[in-house]
């Protein structure tokens, strides 16, 4: 029963990132791959870290899952953010030709 | 084949995708946008194979990877904004 709940968040996980791969063929601007990617690869990547805690029981290990999640957690939208500002102050600008 | 295994093919082929974007990225921010996602597809790999192989030292491997991602992401995207001038 507990397995069939973990196997369920990896799913859902799963198709999370699948949809985060597939935005960034979708969009045609960088902002919007941007958005794109940083919201959904942090929620597929705390699904499916959820899904391996629940899976693995309460061990050693899981705390250590439990802390990978937790630095992750803070540092994926640290870096998104990093590197928008870097294009945004660089002068990076939507064309308004290509824009959809 | 067990589910994980699966799973792990499935990131796989992910990370396959992202790299095309890498490749194609017209900007260098693209290239950095593809650098962050495959670093974290990797980290879910690592502690996925460490739970397949029942081998909790590669979750430390995991820990040091995600730093080291961080640290890396950050200090490039700040070398393109200062264009080549840190101080």
């Amino acid at each position: 029963m507990i397995d069939l709940l973990a196997y369920l968040l990896i799913t859902v996980a799963l198709l999370f990132m699948a949809l985060g791969v597939i935005g960034l063929f979708r969009f045609n601007d960088f902002y919007s791959r941007i958005l794109i990617s940083s919201k959904i690869e942090t929620v597929g990547f705390l699904t499916i870290m959820i899904g391996l805690i629940v899976l693995s029981g309460l061990t050693y290990a899981t705390m250590k899952i439990f802390l990978i999640t937790l630095l992750v957690m803070v540092t994926n939208p640290l870096s998104t953010h990093a590197i928008a500002r870097s294009a945004f102050l660089s002068g990076y600008t939507i064309n308004q030709e290509t824009r959809r | 084949m067990t589910f994980l295994e699966t799973t792990l093919l499935v990131i796989a082929i992910y990370i396959t995708l992202v790299l095309v974007r890498v490749i194609l990225g017209p900007t260098i921010w693209d290239r950095l946008l593809g650098l962050n996602a495959i670093s974290a597809k990797i980290i879910m790999s690592i502690v996925i194979l460490a739970l397949i192989t029942n081998q909790s030292y590669l979750l430390d491997v995991a820990l040091v990877y995600a730093l080291l991602g961080f640290i890396s992401t950050v200090l490039i995207a700040r070398f393109i904004e200062k264009k080549g001038d840190i101080t």
